[in-house]
């Protein structure tokens, strides 16, 4: 390695390092004004949805159930004690998934963590076992390759349904690229496409990080706290709410399922083959 | 009663497949036992009203770690050594 690169990448590191330890210091020393918005000029706690979403645990819902039927899921007078209702606005999240508002809105730092300690794992593997010039990869039988013909686009959609629509329905930007990964796998060995694509891959990957990390400093800049929520909260149930929830998981999906398939990519075929 | 009858047969499932993985010397059927651990697991976080977890679980561990394994198995010996 040159000696400038090494100084200009120690600089890079320093300088992410102070970020990092200026947001972390800042949330520790900030007031509670400036931090994550309840919804607007809610002194009673039983309207805020998060309340609501608390209350709705497994054993209320299968006794509730069991007790007066189905009708009093879809009733909309009882379903307003009991959750969320279908088109609502001006809620405190906006996220019809709890599991994603909190992920991604209520500890979206943690997230950012989450996805770091991925990347670095990931660089790990490429470090120990990247090599251009891997053993040779088996023919793959006809099964497979007739498989891999049919499934493949229908692996890629789900994924990236999955994590589209991480805030309205289970699921989000870590399975969802988890099951593009998949996806990327089985072309893999169904395709004979061993080499193609690691620096890409990185590239990707490095690029969806930017993107989440600028999406972070957009919510710094527009209201004064990092990985804030900037965009409209709009109505429960629709594809475009919830915010910036739909960004941030559709920049994490694009870069587990990159960082995943080169891991995978740099298992399959790299290293020394003796 | 149905319910029941899905946990104590989900349950069964993951510990036998757990003990088989164990205590085989065949380290590509330990493999896929551990990935049959991790698709009943996926099943009963399911039934449990969490299939945010079931979903993670179904890509994670019986896909994806499997799938590592595998090559990792392909790349040392296939049988346990005594």
């Amino acid at each position: 390695m040159k000696r400038n690169d090494f100084i200009l990448g120690s600089f890079f590191s320093l300088l992410i390092l102070v970020f990092i330890g200026y947001f972390m210091f800042a949330v520790i020393n900030e007031n509670s004004d400036s931090g994550l918005t309840l919804k607007e000029n809610t002194e009673n706690l039983s309207d805020r949805v998060s309340l609501h979403y608390a209350l709705k645990n497994v054993h209320e819902a299968e006794t509730a159930l069991n007790e007066r039927g189905a009708e009093y899921l879809l009733n909309r007078e009882t379903a307003e004690q009991s959750g969320a209702e279908y088109g609502s606005k001006n809620s405190e999240s906006g996220a019809a998934n709890l599991v994603t508002s909190i992920v991604t809105d209520y500890r979206g730092f943690d997230t950012l963590g989450e996805v770091t300690v991925l990347f670095i794992s990931i660089i790990g593997v490429a470090i120990l076992l990247f090599s251009m010039n891997g053993p040779m990869l088996t023919e793959p039988s006809l099964v497979v390759k007739t498989g891999n013909t049919y499934l493949l686009p229908i692996i890629m959609l789900v994924g990236a349904y999955v994590f589209v629509h991480g805030h309205l329905t289970p699921g989000g930007g870590f399975p969802g690229g988890t099951i593009i990964a998949t996806g990327f796998l089985l072309m893999l060995l169904g395709m004979n496409a061993g080499k193609t694509g690691s620096k890409l891959l990185k590239v990707i990957e490095s690029l969806a990080g930017l993107c989440f990390i600028g999406t972070g400093f957009a919510g710094f800049i527009i209201k004064g706290s990092f990985l804030q929520n900037f965009l409209p909260q709009g109505s429960i149930g629709s594809l475009f709410s919830a915010g910036f929830i739909m960004l941030i998981y559709i920049f994490i999906g694009i870069k587990v399922a990159a960082e995943l398939s080169g891991g995978v990519l740099n298992i399959y075929t790299g290293g020394d083959d003796d | 009663m149905t319910i029941l009858i899905m946990f104590l047969f989900l349950f069964a499932v993951i510990i036998i497949a757990a003990l088989y993985a164990v205590f085989t010397k065949d380290l590509l059927f330990a493999v896929v036992a551990l990935g049959v651990v991790s698709l009943a697991a996926s099943i009963l976080f399911f039934v449990m009203n969490a299939p945010d977890v079931a979903i993670t679980e179904a890509a994670v561990g019986a896909a994806v770690t499997t799938a590592i394994y595998v090559f990792a198995v392909r790349r040392t010996h296939r049988e346990e050594e005594k």
